[in-house]
Protein backbone atom coordinates (compact mmCIF):
# COMPACT_ATOMS: atom_id res chain seq x y z
CA UNK A 1 0.00 0.00 0.00
CA UNK A 2 1.23 3.47 -1.04
CA UNK A 3 -0.15 5.58 1.71
CA UNK A 4 -0.77 4.03 5.17
CA UNK A 5 -3.22 6.92 5.90
CA UNK A 6 -5.60 4.65 3.23
CA UNK A 7 -5.66 1.82 5.27
CA UNK A 8 -9.30 0.54 5.44
CA UNK A 9 -10.08 -0.33 8.87
CA UNK A 10 -13.39 -2.19 10.25
CA UNK A 11 -14.18 -0.99 13.92
CA UNK A 12 -16.41 -3.73 15.85
CA UNK A 13 -18.41 -3.18 19.01
CA UNK A 14 -22.03 -3.94 19.97
CA UNK A 15 -22.47 0.07 21.25
CA UNK A 16 -22.67 2.55 18.25
CA UNK A 17 -20.77 5.33 20.48
CA UNK A 18 -18.12 3.52 20.96
CA UNK A 19 -17.49 2.59 16.97
CA UNK A 20 -18.12 6.18 16.40
CA UNK A 21 -15.62 7.29 18.84
CA UNK A 22 -12.74 4.70 17.45
CA UNK A 23 -14.05 6.35 14.15
CA UNK A 24 -13.64 9.68 15.06
CA UNK A 25 -10.30 9.10 16.97
CA UNK A 26 -8.35 7.19 13.91
CA UNK A 27 -9.72 10.48 11.58
CA UNK A 28 -8.06 12.59 14.04
CA UNK A 29 -5.21 10.17 13.69
CA UNK A 30 -4.87 10.39 10.32
CA UNK A 31 -6.87 7.31 8.96
CA UNK A 32 -10.18 8.05 7.42
CA UNK A 33 -11.48 5.08 6.01
CA UNK A 34 -12.89 2.89 7.80
CA UNK A 35 -16.73 1.01 8.38
CA UNK A 36 -18.24 -0.36 11.22
CA UNK A 37 -19.80 -3.93 12.45
CA UNK A 38 -22.05 -4.45 15.68
CA UNK A 39 -20.78 -7.87 15.61
CA UNK A 40 -18.44 -10.73 15.04
CA UNK A 41 -20.52 -12.24 12.46
CA UNK A 42 -21.80 -8.89 11.04
CA UNK A 43 -17.62 -8.35 10.56
CA UNK A 44 -16.64 -11.91 9.30
CA UNK A 45 -19.12 -11.25 6.48
CA UNK A 46 -18.17 -8.21 5.55
CA UNK A 47 -14.84 -9.19 5.66
CA UNK A 48 -15.02 -11.70 3.45
CA UNK A 49 -17.18 -9.64 1.02
CA UNK A 50 -14.68 -6.82 0.74
CA UNK A 51 -11.22 -5.53 1.22
CA UNK A 52 -9.92 -4.16 4.91
CA UNK A 53 -6.53 -3.57 6.00
CA UNK A 54 -6.90 -3.83 9.65
CA UNK A 55 -9.65 -4.88 12.32
CA UNK A 56 -10.66 -3.01 15.38
CA UNK A 57 -12.64 -5.62 17.47
CA UNK A 58 -14.63 -5.13 20.82
CA UNK A 59 -14.49 -8.43 22.75
CA UNK A 60 -18.29 -8.33 24.31
CA UNK A 61 -20.48 -8.97 21.15
CA UNK A 62 -23.71 -11.12 20.94
CA UNK A 63 -24.12 -13.47 18.18
CA UNK A 64 -20.21 -13.66 17.72
CA UNK A 65 -17.57 -12.24 20.46
CA UNK A 66 -14.43 -10.46 19.80
CA UNK A 67 -12.43 -14.05 20.49
CA UNK A 68 -14.55 -16.10 18.17
CA UNK A 69 -14.40 -13.37 15.73
CA UNK A 70 -10.77 -13.09 16.18
CA UNK A 71 -10.24 -17.52 15.50
CA UNK A 72 -12.42 -16.84 12.84
CA UNK A 73 -10.05 -14.50 10.69
CA UNK A 74 -7.14 -16.19 11.68
CA UNK A 75 -8.09 -19.76 10.32
CA UNK A 76 -8.93 -17.85 6.93
CA UNK A 77 -6.51 -18.60 4.79
CA UNK A 78 -7.62 -15.20 3.13
CA UNK A 79 -8.26 -13.37 6.24
CA UNK A 80 -5.13 -14.72 8.54
CA UNK A 81 -2.66 -12.21 6.98
CA UNK A 82 -5.41 -8.95 8.85
CA UNK A 83 -4.06 -7.24 12.36
CA UNK A 84 -6.99 -7.38 14.64
CA UNK A 85 -6.60 -5.27 17.81
CA UNK A 86 -8.54 -5.41 20.80
CA UNK A 87 -10.46 -2.72 22.67
CA UNK A 88 -12.15 -4.16 25.48
CA UNK A 89 -13.36 -3.84 29.02
CA UNK A 90 -12.05 -6.73 29.78
CA UNK A 91 -9.13 -6.33 32.25
CA UNK A 92 -8.55 -10.08 33.21
CA UNK A 93 -5.26 -11.36 32.75
CA UNK A 94 -6.33 -15.09 31.18
CA UNK A 95 -7.97 -12.90 28.57
CA UNK A 96 -5.18 -10.69 27.75
CA UNK A 97 -3.03 -13.81 27.03
CA UNK A 98 -5.57 -15.89 25.25
CA UNK A 99 -6.08 -12.68 22.96
CA UNK A 100 -2.16 -12.76 22.42
CA UNK A 101 -2.31 -16.70 21.91
CA UNK A 102 -5.08 -16.54 19.26
CA UNK A 103 -3.41 -14.10 17.39
CA UNK A 104 -4.20 -10.49 18.18
CA UNK A 105 -2.09 -7.65 17.26
CA UNK A 106 -2.36 -5.72 20.43
CA UNK A 107 -4.79 -5.12 23.15
CA UNK A 108 -6.18 -1.90 24.94
CA UNK A 109 -8.06 -1.32 27.53
CA UNK A 110 -11.49 1.05 28.28
CA UNK A 111 -11.25 3.65 28.87
CA UNK A 112 -8.49 4.90 26.96
CA UNK A 113 -6.69 7.72 25.49
CA UNK A 114 -6.02 9.08 21.77
CA UNK A 115 -2.59 8.22 22.17
CA UNK A 116 -2.64 5.22 23.77
CA UNK A 117 -4.42 4.09 20.06
CA UNK A 118 -2.35 5.89 17.73
CA UNK A 119 0.66 4.37 19.66
CA UNK A 120 -0.95 0.74 19.38
CA UNK A 121 -2.08 1.36 15.70
CA UNK A 122 1.74 2.66 14.75
CA UNK A 123 3.50 0.00 16.13
CA UNK A 124 1.42 -2.52 14.62
CA UNK A 125 1.52 -0.80 10.86
CA UNK A 126 5.50 -0.96 11.33
CA UNK A 127 5.45 -4.30 12.40
CA UNK A 128 3.27 -5.09 9.05
CA UNK A 129 5.92 -2.78 7.22
CA UNK A 130 9.08 -4.69 8.22
CA UNK A 131 7.12 -7.77 7.80
CA UNK A 132 6.10 -7.15 3.81
CA UNK B 1 -45.03 -43.67 46.51
CA UNK B 2 -46.91 -41.85 49.52
CA UNK B 3 -45.16 -41.70 52.54
CA UNK B 4 -47.74 -44.02 53.74
CA UNK B 5 -46.31 -46.57 51.03
CA UNK B 6 -42.86 -46.25 52.91
CA UNK B 7 -43.66 -46.15 56.24
CA UNK B 8 -44.79 -49.81 55.71
CA UNK B 9 -41.88 -50.80 53.78
CA UNK B 10 -39.67 -49.55 55.46
CA UNK B 11 -39.72 -52.14 58.13
CA UNK B 12 -39.30 -54.69 55.65
CA UNK B 13 -36.47 -53.00 54.18
CA UNK B 14 -34.82 -52.35 57.28
CA UNK B 15 -34.42 -56.17 57.99
CA UNK B 16 -31.95 -56.23 55.00
CA UNK B 17 -30.32 -52.75 54.74
CA UNK B 18 -27.03 -52.15 55.86
CA UNK B 19 -26.89 -49.47 58.21
CA UNK B 20 -25.05 -47.40 55.49
CA UNK B 21 -27.87 -47.21 53.47
CA UNK B 22 -30.07 -45.70 56.19
CA UNK B 23 -26.99 -43.31 56.73
CA UNK B 24 -26.88 -42.33 52.89
CA UNK B 25 -30.61 -41.91 52.95
CA UNK B 26 -30.60 -39.83 56.35
CA UNK B 27 -28.04 -37.51 54.54
CA UNK B 28 -29.77 -37.18 51.05
CA UNK B 29 -32.92 -36.48 53.36
CA UNK B 30 -31.03 -33.69 55.42
CA UNK B 31 -29.95 -32.30 51.67
CA UNK B 32 -33.29 -32.58 50.12
CA UNK B 33 -34.69 -30.65 53.49
CA UNK B 34 -31.79 -27.93 53.76
CA UNK B 35 -32.33 -27.28 50.41
CA UNK B 36 -35.63 -26.36 49.72
CA UNK B 37 -35.91 -24.47 53.32
CA UNK B 38 -33.48 -22.35 51.87
CA UNK B 39 -35.82 -21.62 49.00
CA UNK B 40 -38.68 -21.42 51.22
CA UNK B 41 -36.76 -18.58 53.31
CA UNK B 42 -34.94 -16.32 51.08
CA UNK B 43 -37.41 -13.77 51.24
CA UNK B 44 -34.81 -11.58 49.47
CA UNK B 45 -34.29 -13.58 46.25
CA UNK B 46 -38.15 -13.82 45.65
CA UNK B 47 -37.91 -10.08 45.93
CA UNK B 48 -35.42 -9.55 43.55
CA UNK B 49 -36.76 -11.71 41.17
CA UNK B 50 -40.14 -10.22 41.47
CA UNK B 51 -37.87 -6.65 40.48
CA UNK B 52 -35.90 -8.01 37.59
CA UNK B 53 -39.05 -6.89 35.14
CA UNK B 54 -38.58 -3.48 36.69
CA UNK B 55 -34.73 -3.62 36.78
CA UNK B 56 -35.23 -4.64 32.96
CA UNK B 57 -36.98 -1.49 32.02
CA UNK B 58 -35.01 1.06 34.26
CA UNK B 59 -31.80 -0.46 32.40
CA UNK B 60 -33.53 0.10 28.92
CA UNK B 61 -34.37 3.57 30.18
CA UNK B 62 -30.53 4.23 31.51
CA UNK B 63 -29.31 2.65 27.70
CA UNK B 64 -31.66 5.02 26.05
CA UNK B 65 -30.72 8.23 28.12
CA UNK B 66 -26.90 7.44 27.75
CA UNK B 67 -26.97 6.70 24.40
CA UNK B 68 -29.09 9.66 23.34
CA UNK B 69 -26.35 11.84 25.21
CA UNK B 70 -23.74 10.91 23.57
CA UNK B 71 -24.91 10.88 20.27
CA UNK B 72 -25.55 14.56 21.00
CA UNK B 73 -22.70 15.42 21.89
CA UNK B 74 -20.59 13.77 19.59
CA UNK B 75 -22.97 15.59 16.89
CA UNK B 76 -22.02 18.95 18.56
CA UNK B 77 -18.71 18.22 18.51
CA UNK B 78 -18.75 17.13 14.68
CA UNK B 79 -20.34 20.43 14.22
CA UNK B 80 -18.15 23.06 16.37
CA UNK B 81 -15.49 21.06 14.68
CA UNK B 82 -16.51 22.04 10.90
CA UNK B 83 -17.30 25.73 12.53
CA UNK B 84 -13.50 25.36 13.99
CA UNK B 85 -12.05 24.66 10.59
CA UNK B 86 -13.81 26.94 8.36
CA UNK B 87 -12.59 29.73 10.54
CA UNK B 88 -9.09 28.36 10.34
CA UNK B 89 -9.32 28.44 6.84
CA UNK B 90 -10.80 31.95 6.39
CA UNK B 91 -8.12 33.58 8.91
CA UNK B 92 -5.36 31.95 6.55
CA UNK B 93 -6.82 33.18 3.58
CA UNK B 94 -7.42 36.63 4.78
CA UNK B 95 -4.00 36.88 6.10
CA UNK B 96 -2.60 35.90 2.95
CA UNK B 97 -5.05 39.01 1.38
CA UNK B 98 -3.77 41.33 3.70
CA UNK B 99 -0.07 40.76 3.05
CA UNK B 100 -0.38 40.60 -0.37
CA UNK B 101 -2.90 44.08 -0.49
CA UNK B 102 -3.75 45.47 3.00
CA UNK B 103 -5.45 48.65 1.43
CA UNK B 104 -7.39 46.64 -1.11
CA UNK B 105 -8.20 43.52 1.92
CA UNK B 106 -9.77 46.83 3.78
CA UNK B 107 -11.38 48.63 1.22
CA UNK B 108 -13.22 45.72 -0.87
CA UNK B 109 -14.79 44.51 2.60
CA UNK B 110 -13.26 41.12 2.75
CA UNK B 111 -11.40 42.00 6.39
CA UNK B 112 -15.23 43.45 7.76
CA UNK B 113 -17.29 39.87 6.03
CA UNK B 114 -14.58 37.80 7.89
CA UNK B 115 -14.95 40.06 11.38
CA UNK B 116 -18.88 39.60 10.59
CA UNK B 117 -18.21 35.82 9.47
CA UNK B 118 -16.04 34.83 12.87
CA UNK B 119 -18.71 36.68 14.77
CA UNK B 120 -21.70 34.23 13.88
CA UNK B 121 -19.20 31.20 14.15
CA UNK B 122 -18.46 31.70 17.61
CA UNK B 123 -21.93 32.33 18.70
CA UNK B 124 -22.92 28.60 16.63
CA UNK B 125 -19.91 27.07 18.53
CA UNK B 126 -21.39 28.19 21.95
CA UNK B 127 -24.79 27.12 21.19
CA UNK B 128 -23.01 23.57 20.19
CA UNK B 129 -20.66 23.88 23.25
CA UNK B 130 -24.35 24.82 25.04
CA UNK B 131 -25.82 21.97 23.68
CA UNK B 132 -22.73 19.51 24.67
CA UNK B 133 -22.88 20.73 28.40
CA UNK B 134 -27.28 20.39 28.37
CA UNK B 135 -26.53 16.41 26.94
CA UNK B 136 -24.85 16.10 30.52
CA UNK B 137 -28.12 16.07 32.23
CA UNK B 138 -28.61 12.03 31.34
CA UNK B 139 -25.94 11.50 34.50
CA UNK B 140 -28.36 13.08 36.79
CA UNK B 141 -31.53 11.70 35.39
CA UNK B 142 -29.69 8.06 35.06
CA UNK B 143 -27.75 8.13 38.69
CA UNK B 144 -30.57 7.88 40.86
CA UNK B 145 -31.92 4.55 38.64
CA UNK B 146 -28.65 3.25 38.33
CA UNK B 147 -28.42 3.43 42.19
CA UNK B 148 -31.76 1.51 42.42
CA UNK B 149 -30.77 -1.05 39.76
CA UNK B 150 -27.22 -1.93 41.65
CA UNK B 151 -29.03 -2.31 45.30
CA UNK B 152 -31.17 -5.04 43.40
CA UNK B 153 -28.83 -6.58 41.28
CA UNK B 154 -26.81 -6.81 45.00
CA UNK B 155 -29.55 -8.11 46.78
CA UNK B 156 -30.07 -10.98 44.32
CA UNK B 157 -26.29 -11.71 43.85
CA UNK B 158 -26.13 -12.54 47.31
CA UNK B 159 -28.98 -14.67 47.28
CA UNK B 160 -27.81 -16.73 44.60
CA UNK B 161 -24.27 -17.17 45.63
CA UNK B 162 -25.86 -18.44 49.14
CA UNK B 163 -27.72 -20.39 46.73
CA UNK B 164 -25.18 -21.87 44.60
CA UNK B 165 -22.74 -22.26 47.32
CA UNK B 166 -25.30 -24.37 49.94
CA UNK B 167 -25.62 -26.18 46.67
CA UNK B 168 -22.32 -27.31 45.29
CA UNK B 169 -19.94 -29.80 45.98
CA UNK B 170 -17.72 -28.65 48.22
CA UNK B 171 -14.28 -28.08 46.54
CA UNK B 172 -16.51 -26.34 43.76
CA UNK B 173 -18.09 -24.04 46.24
CA UNK B 174 -15.25 -21.98 46.83
CA UNK B 175 -14.91 -21.58 43.01
CA UNK B 176 -18.81 -19.95 42.48
CA UNK B 177 -18.28 -16.56 43.21
CA UNK B 178 -15.10 -15.64 41.46
CA UNK B 179 -16.56 -17.66 38.29
CA UNK B 180 -20.05 -15.27 38.55
CA UNK B 181 -18.26 -12.50 39.16
CA UNK B 182 -16.58 -11.97 35.44
CA UNK B 183 -17.01 -8.28 33.48
CA UNK B 184 -15.55 -5.36 33.50
CA UNK B 185 -13.33 -5.10 36.49
CA UNK B 186 -14.67 -1.85 38.46
CA UNK B 187 -12.06 -2.31 41.20
CA UNK B 188 -8.62 -3.85 40.06
CA UNK B 189 -7.28 -3.42 43.39
CA UNK B 190 -5.46 -6.00 45.53
CA UNK B 191 -6.58 -8.30 42.63
CA UNK B 192 -3.35 -10.83 40.87
CA UNK B 193 -5.75 -12.11 38.36
CA UNK B 194 -6.73 -8.57 36.17
CA UNK B 195 -4.88 -5.60 35.20
CA UNK B 196 -5.09 -2.07 36.14
CA UNK B 197 -4.28 -0.45 32.78
CA UNK B 198 -3.17 -0.16 29.79
CA UNK B 199 0.81 -0.20 31.15
CA UNK B 200 -0.27 -3.82 32.93
CA UNK B 201 -1.75 -5.30 29.91
CA UNK B 202 1.77 -3.97 27.78
CA UNK B 203 3.64 -5.66 30.46
CA UNK B 204 2.05 -8.74 30.52
CA UNK B 205 2.58 -9.54 26.53
CA UNK B 206 5.66 -8.17 26.77
CA UNK B 207 6.69 -10.90 29.48
CA UNK B 208 4.71 -13.37 27.03
CA UNK B 209 7.22 -12.48 23.68
CA UNK B 210 4.53 -10.54 22.50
Amino acid sequence: MSNPTDMKFLIVDDFSTMRRIVRGLLKEIGYHNAEEAEDGAIALTMLKNAKFDFVVSDINMPVMNGFELLSAVKADDTLKHLPVLMVTAEARKEDIVRAAKDGAAGYIVKPFTKATLEEKVQKIMQKLAATA
Amino acid sequence: MKMDDLAVLAPQMAAGASPEVFQQLGLITRQLHDTLNQLGVMPKLQAAADGLPDARSRLSYIAKKTGDAANKVLNSVDMAKEEHQRISSETRRIAQAFIKDPVKAVASGAVLNFVGDVEAATDRIDRHLTDIMMAQDFHDLTGQVVAKVVALASDLEDSLVKLLVQAAPLEQAQRVESAILNGPVVNPEGRSDVVADQGEVDDLLASLGF
